[in-house]
Formats: C-alpha cells, sequence, structure tokens
C-alpha cells in the first residue's frame, strides 16, 4: 500500500440550515474532496445513487424500517436546502463516492434493551439539550432560530465551519466534563462516524470531506488523530454487542408541509417554503423577490397587492430589520411587513401566504424503480393474516361479520378503501354497519401499488396510513353529512385513533353551523352508528355528547327553518322530519327526544308554517303519544277549518297521512273529518285542492284504497270498537306475551 | 388606555397632552439617544419604540409603557413612519388606538396637537386649508387669507399628523389625502402656489374594524397607507388589568358613590367577554357561536361602570352577578333572533359547566 497522507474537513452543519447548504456547497467547490462522508445510515450506501437520477425530486425522505414490524420506522428527510442533500448531489453529479457513517439501521431499529421502543426517532434533532440555543442565549437571543439564521444563514462569503467548531467544542467542554457524550447511544454514533472515517482513509482516499451535525464535529475531526477515549480500540469496544434486527430502506416522496415542524416527525423546519426560498435566491433581491412571490399569490386569489406594494413591502422589511438590528430582513421582518402593507388589515392573505410560502406546497417525488415502501410489505403481512389471496380477477366475497376472520377482513377491505386503495367494494349499500353480512366486490389492479406508494407519507402500516387519510379527510370534510360518513366509516374500519378527532371536528363543525337541514341531514348516520356500530365505551359517550348537542341546535332552529317555505322546500324537510324522528328514537335517550318533541309542537301552533310540515309534524307527536288523538283531531279539523285556505288544508292532509292510509281505514273520526271538509268545498276549490289530494291518496296500499271506499259507501259505522268485542281475549293474551317477549318487556 | 402616571404637576386642565404628561420620559430618552435620527424626528426610531413600550433607562429613569401588547406591531407602526409610507392603526374600539397615535406623534415630533377628528361632517378645509373671509373679502385672495388646516401645518413643519376615525369622513373628503400622501403637496390654485411637506411630515389614521364599512376606504388611498391592527388583548389577566384601571378611574371621574363589589367580579365579566368574542370557552373544550355586537374591552367596561352606577344609585350599594349579567345581556343580543340564540346557548353552557 502506498502511504498517503490524507486531509480531513469535518463541517458542521444545522439540519435543514439554507445557510448551511450554501458553506457546504462553497466548500466543496473551492475543496472538491474525493470522498463525501454524510450523517445517516449505512444502509442507505445501496440506494443513494437514487439521489443523482433526473426523476428525484426533494424534499424526499430516507426512510428505514424493520420489514416484520413497520411500524418500527427512521425518516431522514431531505429538502434541497438539506447540506446533506447539497453534498449527496454534488457527489452524484462529480462521481465522487459519498457514504453513509451513522449507526446502522440494523442497531437502532433494534428493540432497545432499556425498553425504550419509541418509533420515528430523526437522527440528530433529539439531543436532551439544546446546544445552539445555549449559544443563542449567549449572544442576547431569545429566539434559537434567529441567531443561528442571523449569525450563519444570512452571512454571505466567509466559512462559518471554523467558528461553529470552535464554539461547540466550548459548548461541548461545558455540557461533558468527562469528555464522553452523556447518551450512551450518542457515544456509539459518533464511535461510528469515526470508525467511518478510518474506513474512509484506509480504503485509500486522499481528501475526506464530512458533512455532520454542528454538535459533532469536535468529536470527529481528530478521528485521524485519536486521543483519549477516541482511541480505534475504545471505539470498537463501543461498538461491540448492540442489539441487532432486520432493516430495510427506501426513498419515499416528501413535502414541505410534512417537514414544517407543526405536521408530525419534529424535523425542526418551521418554514421550509422560506429556506427554500433563501437557498434558491441568495441574492441581495432575496426579500423583493419573497414579496413578488407572496403579490403574485395574493392577485390569484383576488386580493389587490401591486407592485408599489411590493416595493413598500421591501422597504417596510429592511427598515424593520434595522430598527431591530438584523443584518437582512427574516422570517419574522418579512411576515409583520406583508401584514401591514398587503395584509390589508385582515388574517385571511397572512394564512395564505403562511400556507402556501412560507410553509409552502412543494411534494417532491423518487424514480419508480425505488425499492418497496413498508405499506406495501404491511399489506402483504396482513394479507397473510386474514387469508386473502391477491386476485386480478373480479370476484365476490360473502363476508359473515360474527366471524373473527371475517371481521379481519372486513376491516383491511375498509382500511385499504380508506386509503384510496379499493381492492374490494361494498356491493349491497354501504349502510351494512346494523347487519353481520357484507358483500364485497373484489378485483387487485396494478395500479393499486401505485397508491400504496403514494400513500406511504401517511404511515407506515394500513391502519396508521388509514387512521391518518380519515382525519385528513375529516378535517376538509365539506359538509356535515360527510363527516358524519366518515365516522361510520371510522368504525367500520375500526380505527379508534382516528375517531375523537373526527367526532370533536363534528361537535365543531355542528356548533358553528346554522343550518338546520344540513344538521339533520347529520342525525339518522349519527343514530345509527351509536346505536349498532361496534363503539368501544367512551368513543359512544361522547358521540352522544354530539348528538345531543346537536338536537338542541336542531330544535332551536326547526321553527324558523321550517317557516315561510315554498312547496317544493317544504317537500325536501318533511322527510327530513321523519328521518330526524326515527333517529332519535333508535338513540333510546328520552332527553333528546323530549327537546325534539317540544320543537314539533311548537312547529304545529306556529303560523305560517307550511301545511305539509303541520301535518306531519301532528303525525309525529301522535305516534309518539306525545299529543292524544283527540288532540290531533283538534288539529286536524283546525287545519280543515274554513279559516285555513283549502290548499293548507289539503297539504296538512298529505303531511299527516305520510303516505299511508292505514290511520283512515281505523281512525273514522279522522275519516269524518275529511269527508264533511270535503263536503263544504264549491266546485273551483275542489278543483284546486284535487290534484294535491289524488297526489296523496294515490301513493296508498290498493287495499287501503278500497277500504277507505267501502267505509265511505258504507256510510260510517259509528262504532270502531265493535271489532276488538270480536276478539278472543285468551288468544290476544298469548299473542301479546309473544310481542313483549320478542321486545324484551317480559317479565 | 394604560398609563399608570401621575397627571403633570403644574396643569389645570382636565387631560393634558402626551409631551407635557410625559416630557421628563420623553427628555431623558433624548439624552440616552444615540442611534441616527430621521430627518425632524425628535428622537430616533428605536428610542419611540422604547417610549411605547416602556424599559428602564441607565439612569434609572423608568419609562413607562404605553402600550400593553405584541412589541411587534409598534416596530411595525414606527418602521412605517421612516418609510414615506402613512400609518393606519385599525381596531375595535377600545383597543388603544387613539391612545398609541397620540403618544407615537408626542414622541417622533413632540406635538400630539396636529388632530382631525373625523366625523360625518368633517368637511375638506379640515384636510386642506379654509379661509378667513373678512381678510378674503377685504384684501382678495392672499397668504395671510388663509388658514391652514392641521395637515397643512404639519406638512410645513416636517411633523406628524393624526386623523381619527378616517372612515367617519366622507369619501370624497378622504380622497383630498391622496394627493397629500402620495405627491406630498398641497396645491392652491387660488394662489397658483403649493405647500410641499417638508422631511419629518407623515400621518396617523385611526380607524375602527367595524365600521370600515362606513365610508370604505378607496383602494387609491389605501394604497397610501400601511395598516396595523391592533388586538384586543392577548391573555385573561392583560385585560382584567386594564378593565380594573379604566373602571377605577371612569369611577372617580364620573364621582360615582362607593359599591362594594366582590373582587373577582371584573374577572368574571372580561371572561364572558373574552369567551363571547373568542366563540369558545377558555379553556378551548366548548364553542360558542358569537353575536353580531362588538365585544371588546370597551364594552366590558362600561358594562362594569354602568352596573355599578345602577348598584350604587339605585341599588344597594352591591353589585351583584345577576345585575352584571343583566348589563351583558344587553351588550351582547343586539339582533334579537341571532344574538338571542347565542345568548341563550351561553347560559346553558354556564349552567352546564
Amino acid at each position: 500500500m502506498v502511504p498517503h497522507n490524507p486531509t480531513l474537513a469535518v463541517y458542521g452543519i444545522r439540519h435543514h440550515g439554507p445557510g448551511s447548504a450554501r458553506a457546504v456547497q462553497r466548500a466543496l467547490a473551492t475543496n472538491p474532496p474525493d470522498i463525501v462522508l454524510i450523517e445517516g445510515p449505512p444502509e442507505a450506501d445501496a440506494i443513494m445513487w437514487l439521489a443523482g437520477e433526473p426523476d428525484m425530486q426533494p424534499p424526499v425522505t430516507l426512510l428505514g424500517y424493520a420489514p416484520e414490524h413497520p411500524e418500527r420506522a427512521v425518516f431522514f428527510p431531505f429538502a434541497s436546502f438539506s447540506p446533506e442533500w447539497v453534498a449527496l448531489t454534488w457527489a452524484c453529479g462529480h462521481q465522487v463516492p459519498a457514504r453513509f457513517i451513522d449507526l446502522a439501521l440494523t442497531h437502532t431499529l433494534a428493540p432497545n434493551p432499556n425498553g425504550d421502543e419509541s418509533a420515528a426517532r430523526s437522527l440528530g434533532f433529539d439531543r436532551p439539550i439544546d446546544p445552539i440555543g445555549e449559544l443563542a442565549s449567549a449572544a442576547g437571543y431569545d429566539d434559537t432560530e434567529r441567531w443561528w439564521e442571523d449569525v450563519v444563514e444570512l452571512r454571505d462569503g466567509t466559512s462559518p465551519f471554523a467558528a461553529i467548531s470552535s464554539a461547540m467544542a466550548t459548548l461541548r467542554a461545558a455540557y461533558e466534563p468527562t469528555g464522553v457524550p452523556i447518551d450512551p447511544v450518542e457515544q456509539r454514533r459518533e464511535a461510528q462516524m469515526r470508525v467511518g472515517i478510518r474506513r474512509a482513509v484506509a480504503d485509500g482516499f486522499e481528501r475526506i470531506a464530512v458533512v455532520c451535525g454542528a454538535w459533532h464535529v469536535p468529536a470527529l475531526q481528530n478521528a485521524l488523530e485519536p486521543s483519549g477515549i477516541q482511541t480505534v480500540k475504545a471505539d470498537a469496544a463501543l461498538l461491540r454487542g448492540m442489539p441487532k434486527t432486520e432493516a430495510a430502506i427506501t426513498w419515499v416522496p416528501w413535502s414541505h408541509r410534512r417537514l414544517s415542524s407543526a405536521l408530525g416527525y419534529g424535523a425542526g423546519v418551521s418554514a421550509p417554503g422560506w429556506y427554500h426560498h433563501l437557498f434558491i435566491h441568495p441574492g441581495s433581491d432575496t426579500t423583493a423577490r419573497w414579496f413578488t412571490d407572496a403579490a403574485r399569490l395574493l392577485r390569484n386569489a383576488d386580493y389587490s397587492a401591486s407592485p408599489a406594494d411590493v416595493v413598500e413591502a421591501t422597504r417596510l422589511a429592511h427598515s424593520l430589520a434595522s430598527l431591530r438590528g438584523r443584518p437582512q430582513p427574516g422570517l419574522g421582518e418579512v411576515n409583520d411587513a406583508a401584514k401591514a402593507v398587503l395584509g390589508d388589515g385582515t388574517d385571511r392573505p397572512m394564512q395564505l401566504i403562511r400556507n402556501e410560502l412560507v410553509v409552502g406546497t412543494l411534494i417532491g417525488r423518487v424514480p419508480a424503480h425505488t425499492p418497496m415502501v413498508p405499506l406495501a410489505r404491511d399489506l402483504v403481512i396482513q394479507q397473510r393474516r386474514c387469508r386473502l389471496k391477491i386476485q386480478s380477477v373480479a370476484h365476490e366475497l360473502e363476508l359473515d361479520l360474527r366471524k373473527s376472520t371475517d371481521l379481519l377482513r372486513s376491516r383491511l377491505l375498509h382500511r385499504l378503501s380508506t386509503i384510496g386503495v379499493y381492492w374490494g367494494r361494498v356491493v349491497e349499500g354501504r349502510r351494512s354497519a346494523g347487519t353481520f353480512r357484507e358483500t364485497w366486490q373484489m378485483q387487485w389492479e396494478p395500479g393499486l401499488e401505485l397508491k400504496l406508494i403514494a400513500s406511504s407519507a401517511l404511515g407506515t402500516t394500513i391502519y396508521a396510513a388509514a387512521s391518518e387519510s380519515l382525519t385528513q379527510a375529516a378535517q376538509s370534510a365539506p359538509t356535515l353529512e360527510t363527516l358524519t360518513d366518515l365516522i361510520e366509516l371510522c368504525l367500520l374500519a375500526d380505527l379508534p385513533d382516528a375517531l375523537p378527532g373526527a367526532v370533536q371536528l363534528l361537535a365543531q363543525r355542528s356548533t358553528v353551523n346554522y343550518d338546520v337541514v344540513s344538521l339533520m341531514d347529520a342525525l339518522p348516520a349519527l343514530a345509527r352508528t351509536v346505536r349498532y356500530g361496534d363503539v368501544r365505551g367512551t368513543d359512544a359517550d361522547s358521540l352522544q355528547s354530539v348528538i345531543r348537542s346537536m338536537v338542541i341546535r336542531v330544535s332551536a332552529g326547526l321553527v324558523s327553518a321550517c317557516n315561510a317555505l315554498d312547496d317544493t322546500a317544504a317537500a325536501g324537510l318533511v322527510n327530513r322530519l321523519s328521518a330526524t324522528m326515527s333517529a332519535l328514537s333508535l338513540l333510546a335517550d328520552p332527553g333528546s327526544a323530549l327537546l325534539f318533541h317540544a320543537a314539533i309542537g311548537e312547529l304545529v301552533e306556529h303560523p305560517g308554517v307550511h301545511g305539509l310540515l303541520q301535518g306531519r309534524a301532528t303525525r309525529l307527536l301522535t305516534d309518539n303519544g306525545v299529543l292524544p288523538t283527540a288532540q290531533a283531531e283538534l288539529r286536524f279539523s283546525r287545519a280543515l277549518s274554513v279559516g285555513a285556505t283549502p290548499v293548507e288544508g289539503a297539504n296538512f292532509v298529505e303531511g299527516f297521512l305520510a303516505g299511508a292510509g292505514t290511520i283512515l281505514v281505523h281512525d273514522l273520526e279522522l275519516l269524518g273529518l275529511i269527508d264533511r271538509w270535503l263536503a263544504t268545498l264549491d266546485a273551483d276549490t275542489f278543483t284546486s285542492v284535487l290534484p294535491l289530494l289524488r297526489r296523496t291518496f294515490a301513493v296508498f296500499e290498493t287495499a287501503e284504497r278500497r277500504q277507505i271506499g267501502e267505509r265511505i259507501r258504507h256510510g260510517m259505522p259509528d262504532d270502531g270498537s265493535q271489532e276488538l268485542s270480536e276478539l278472543d281475549p285468551d288468544r290476544v293474551a298469548a299473542a301479546l306475551q309473544t310481542v313483549a317477549a320478542l321486545l324484551g318487556l317480559s317479565s | 388606555m394604560s398609563s399608570t402616571a401621575k397627571t403633570a404637576p403644574n396643569s389645570d386642565v382636565l387631560r393634558p397632552h402626551a409631551e407635557v404628561e410625559f416630557a421628563h420620559e420623553l427628555a431623558a430618552l433624548r439624552a440616552f439617544d444615540t442611534r441616527p435620527k430621521p430627518a425632524q424626528w425628535q428622537l430616533s426610531p428605536h428610542a419611540v419604540v422604547i417610549y411605547l413600550m416602556g424599559d428602564t433607562l441607565p439612569d434609572g429613569t423608568v419609562i413607562t409603557p404605553k402600550y400593553i401588547g405584541p412589541r411587534a406591531l409598534i416596530e411595525v407602526a414606527v418602521a412605517t413612519l421612516v418609510t414615506d409610507r402613512a400609518l393606519l392603526l385599525l381596531g375595535l374600539p377600545g383597543t388603544a388606538k387613539t391612545w398609541v397615535s397620540e403618544h407615537l406623534a408626542a414622541a417622533i415630533s413632540g406635538d400630539s396637537t396636529l388632530l382631525v377628528q373625523g366625523t360625518a361632517g368633517t368637511a375638506e378645509e379640515a384636510i386642506r386649508y379654509g379661509w378667513n373671509y373678512a381678510r378674503l373679502l377685504a384684501e382678495g385672495p392672499s397668504a395671510a387669507a388663509l388658514v391652514p388646516s392641521p395637515v397643512q401645518r404639519a406638512m410645513q413643519q416636517g411633523s406628524i399628523v393624526r386623523i381619527e376615525e378616517l372612515t367617519r369622513m366622507p369619501s370624497d373628503v378622504q380622497d383630498a389625502l391622496i394627493t397629500v400622501l402620495s405627491e406630498k403637496l398641497l396645491p392652491i390654485p387660488e394662489l397658483a402656489s403649493q405647500v410641499q411637506a417638508r422631511p419629518g411630515f407623515n400621518l396617523i389614521a385611526t380607524a375602527n374594524n367595524r365600521d370600515r364599512g362606513v365610508n370604505e376606504l378607496s383602494s387609491a388611498l389605501r394604497r397610501r397607507f400601511n395598516t396595523v391592527v391592533l388586538p384586543t388583548p392577548a391573555t385573561a389577566e392583560e385585560e382584567v388589568r386594564i378593565v380594573t384601571q379604566r373602571v377605577a378611574a371612569l369611577a372617580r371621574s364620573l364621582a360615582l358613590p362607593p359599591v362594594t363589589s366582590p373582587a373577582d367580579e371584573i374577572q368574571r365579566v372580561v371572561a364572558v367577554f373574552r369567551e363571547l368574542r373568542a366563540g369558545q370557552s377558555e379553556d378551548g373544550r366548548i364553542k360558542f357561536k358569537t353575536p353580531s355586537g362588538t365585544m371588546s374591552t370597551a364594552e366590558a367596561i362600561s358594562v362594569m361602570v354602568q352596573s355599578m352606577a345602577m348598584a350604587a344609585h339605585l341599588g344597594d350599594g352591591t353589585l351583584r352577578f345577576s345585575d352584571l349579567l343583566a348589563g351583558i345581556e344587553a351588550t351582547v343580543v343586539k339582533d334579537p333572533v341571532h344574538d338571542a340564540v347565542v345568548w341563550r346557548e351561553y347560559l346553558d353552557s354556564l349552567s352546564i359547566r
């Protein structure tokens, strides 16, 4: 082996810092290495060449997972402005080898012997102490991000790496008096990285560049002249005997929204869109360009934003920066200026800017030949559990939900449809939660695998992805009804984690919803869910209370919603009245029922309510025993009296009869009322109400119509109780007993 | 609205100007102000921010906070006045718009008296210039016959002029400001001359959020303004502090007989107002509809004062929460249909909690 004199350059960076990324870019260009070593899992070495593919567009993430336990996964997200990504693409573009030198996933994904199984750890972000925060507060800043921005990200020209390295050395000396990281995992990681550096030297590389978190610089920069506790021997000892598990890694598309710390996987980037902007527009016109983009965004959303506004906003941002003593406007200045100049004094434009620009909507892409994602693997595992085979031929699948395997299958299929993987579709109506049978039309299409990959950002297991997808869908549900459908789906697919959020959303949305009609539409599905669904204890309670509050709102607004309606609107409402009533009877919640009964009662008395509705309301009250029959007849006769117009009367009759004439067959008093009313009408009025009456009677069963006709032809028998007296008390008692047993009333 | 300073010693006026009342603070700030000052400014922008937000100077002079709220808003306001855009302060009643604008003018120009009050009857003369008609008839149009408006004087002096309730002015009067703000000049066609603004001239306007529809600014005029929205107090403690101070001050000036009032009544009133304003309970568990009327701090203050007056003059001298509730209901229920539902729902939720 030819003796050589390798040089080592360690670039300490802030993960996802555009300034760091630029500094790395400059350092690599001025001092090109012959190998790049990056903080990250070595398993990624095999697929890192994909980073150079034209189809690969950041933001993307390396996703490491244990194939047998897809829920144990780690994400290493990269944006265009991540220093690691800059180094990686530089290496790919210059045909320079690159290696990941952190601990292998084999070890980091293995169950921790201490029992700590925290999934989704993002390496490098979860240090127990905040070193950079210490430096920032030493410099008099209360905001760490802002300090780093001022000192590193917003400066230009000179390389910051020497200063960072000495600052970190001082800091670590203060924190680690023994010179050893406090966290044992940290110790091993740094030892592993030193081993990686030495291996590169052993492989004959001359100019080695290391890109790692700033914190690690002091531990790595002397790797070639080991001393103290960092010797080759000590490192080897540290790395011996770590737990192991099978690990796999792949690239997955990522998005700026996911990068932002607000949404899971705390990668610590609150403003990816802003950083992206800083990275691609480093010049003196950064701020002006930002406001140009903002103005264009606002104009597209129909806000006024003139070029003069852009000029003013830019000037204001700069004068704010100088007032606050900052070298250049940062995100704070830019936001304040946008709010004062472009914001028009309202929040809406600022929300738009925050969502579209500050966080950003950029979504990454990975090449088609990227290895398989954990979601697809999880599907394979689940299939095995439910004994379901993938078949590309369409076939039907009958499920009996009382059998545990079939129940598992049903849940899996429902979960898959939640994330848009329609392997099967329910054919016998979606409302089958109450029954124990489900029929699925099954067919596997190749396109579904793509759907799985696309959904992999939602979670690593089908359960997690379905929960996440359902939560997102619930948040963007356009109507209350969609939301209640989602809640039903939530129960069908057995996603208890997504349920509380959806129920809470429902509670909020129904509170601010003034539309009684849409509230009524939402009720039946919810009532079914509570009655038949296999809701777990606590969830049923929360759903119950939501339903109760919805009933309160419906009851409060019912009269005004039913007031002054035309025929079409009344026809739309009348069935909703009945549906709501039957939903309430499913619930067995006497409080709600009482409220609604009272509201309906008000409806009956209120002038200006359409006859159809008044009729139906009277009927519902009678059927539920709230209104004695005598009272109902009183209402009936009032509706058909001279004071009311004949059309109103006919509407009342239609509403009251509700599409069935049985009541007329048995209640002769009512029949008599209608009969007498008809007889009083003059010819013109009769003609005008005839179509309405015809519509009412036409939907009756033929037998009913015939019976009513007979009754009228034979005159009114004056005693309907005659029929009852012919009944045999013994036989009736036997029948009653059976009915009572069916209803669960027998003692 | 949040001043705690004592009244200036020599004053026999009801309410001295800010620059008189806080003269010692301004002098102390000037003594320590080493940063560059824009032309005609009495203090550097940095010192103006300190004057508004409060601090303790190296010699121990305490600068009382004039505004309790986000510092960033005051910074934006001051930075706006450095640029040549005018400043528009928006906010609900009782969010200290006028107070802030007065103190900004006092700190920047040392003079908060250049003021135009916007009303439905404000005429163009209030913004441009008027005439001394006796002179006009005797001597014909001349500079001596001209009566300058506060805006014209501010342009000539290079100082800050304030316009209160800008959106209450008729639109044509508002638009007289366009030339002033964009060209920085005021033409006087009768004399074939003009007034050009000196450096340091700028304008602070205030307007009520809820009244924006009265005489909405034309887009040409709006473009000349940067907008700062002064929010309602962020925390309950902050608001209770403000209400307590103001109620005490108002009770003094109305010479109300003393009223026994449990200490937490103000807190309860503030809580009700905050919840109805935000549309949700303080703990975030329950959501409400919001009433159509304003539920600002100023309303909370007036409910408190009114109930105290009732208790003192008509009642037994004890303030009770039930009396307060009646006062609050009168504030909440402005629209008998919508607001009644809101109020009933809110009361229901109170009884559940």
